[in-house]
């Protein structure tokens, strides 16, 4: 807990200045956003693990128009449709029952209802995408993409972001956008932009030297935002011990 | 008709919410939502029997709402601002802004 001290006396100018700096302290012991990004990064990393066990390559007919016509394509999937979805819930479950443990120890009510309503509502909302257009199994070489009724070319640029955009970067970067909203944080804005850039941006993975079709495709995928996020996760940790040890 | 002059921001100023640990307090309470008795004893540097008061004049003008109960065997006191003192404590803020803004307007004029 921090010592703030009334408002001192003096012109309206002091007075508001002092009304500023105890606005500044309760926020100070409000703020948490270190768990959620701790979470969040360990469960990005898990991905890594995750798209390995379920890594698998079939070979499928090829489509009528494709040159390739009686060779057969290679199909290679991973990853769960269950693991995302429901470990992010999971997340934001255990945030909330974080903020509100932290608000009874602490004595001041916390902000983070908007964060874990956001977040919610988008996991659910990315899940019934991603249910609809795996909902006739798993999609074939060069086939459309099905967003919700709309057959969008696998090929086009605005595909490919349209399908980054429904990833995490809905289900983890909007909602961490709310959070340093609601937390009057400059520090988690600059963060959650540099996480949005890495998730929407489409970089090459080839630095990396694994090829997409590796099993082990998924370490740059999500490494890189696994490792931001718990990077984040421990700066916030340090400033925050950092203010509890020197409130001034 | 003669035109009346605006009245001087410091007539729009309450009491009960200008003194400056009222003041204090509505404002832990807005940014906080609900906050704890011992949280605004040590966040305002006051002593229970003083804030006790302050709070008792604050509940009875209908700013704030207090919540007693337990958790665990520990008694604890919460409050919250009524939308009253929601509203108290923006007029006041806005009429410390107005007073600032016609006290720089005066001094800038002076120096000219």
């Amino acid at each position: 807990m921090t010592d703030a001290a009334v408002p001192p006396p003096g012109t309206p100018h002091e007075v508001l200045a002092g009304l500023g700096e105890l606005t500044r302290r309760v926020r100070a012991a409000q703020r948490g956003a270190w768990f959620p990004l701790l979470l969040l990064g360990v469960l990005t990393l898990g991905g890594i693990l995750v798209s390995r066990l379920t890594h698998e390559v079939r070979t499928v007919p090829c489509p009528v128009s494709d040159p390739m016509v009686g060779d057969g394509c290679t199909l290679v999937s991973q990853g769960s449709p269950f693991y995302w979805p429901i470990g992010i819930a999971l997340a934001y479950t255990a945030t909330a029952y974080f903020y509100l443990r932290r608000s009874r120890e602490r004595g001041v009510g916390t902000p983070v209802r908007p964060y874990i309503v956001t977040g919610i509502a988008l996991v659910a909302l990315v899940a019934a995408t991603a249910a609809w257009s795996l909902r006739h199994g798993m999609p074939q070489p060069r086939e459309a993409f099905d967003l919700w009724g709309l057959h969008l070319d696998p090929a086009a640029g605005t595909t490919r972001f349209v399908e980054r955009l429904i990833g995490s970067a809905a289900a983890v970067g909007v909602p961490l956008l709310v959070l340093s909203w609601v937390e009057r944080s400059p520090a988690l804005l600059l963060l959650t932009g540099v996480y949005l850039a890495v998730e929407l941006v489409p970089l090459s993975t080839g630095w990396s030297g694994i090829a997409p079709s590796s099993p082990w495709s998924g370490v740059p995928l999500y490494g890189v935002p696994g490792l931001l996020l718990l990077l984040g996760a421990l700066g916030f940790g340090l400033a925050e011990r950092s203010r509890r040890r020197d409130p001034s | 008709m003669t035109e009346q002059p605006d009245p001087h921001p410091v007539t729009g100023l309450d009491d009960v919410v200008h003194q400056r640990v009222r003041l204090g307090i509505l404002t832990v309470a807005h940014q906080a939502r609900r906050v704890e008795f011992g949280f605004l004893r040590t966040a305002l540097a006051l002593t229970a029997g003083n804030l006790s008061q302050h709070l008792t004049v604050l509940e009875k003008a209908g700013l704030v709402e207090v919540e007693k109960g337990y958790e665990g065997r520990r008694a604890r006191t919460w409050l919250s601002l009524t939308p009253a003192g929601d509203r108290a404590l923006r007029d006041e803020v806005t009429q410390l802004k107005r007073l600032i803004q016609q006290i720089e307007q005066a001094s800038s004029q002076e120096d000219a």
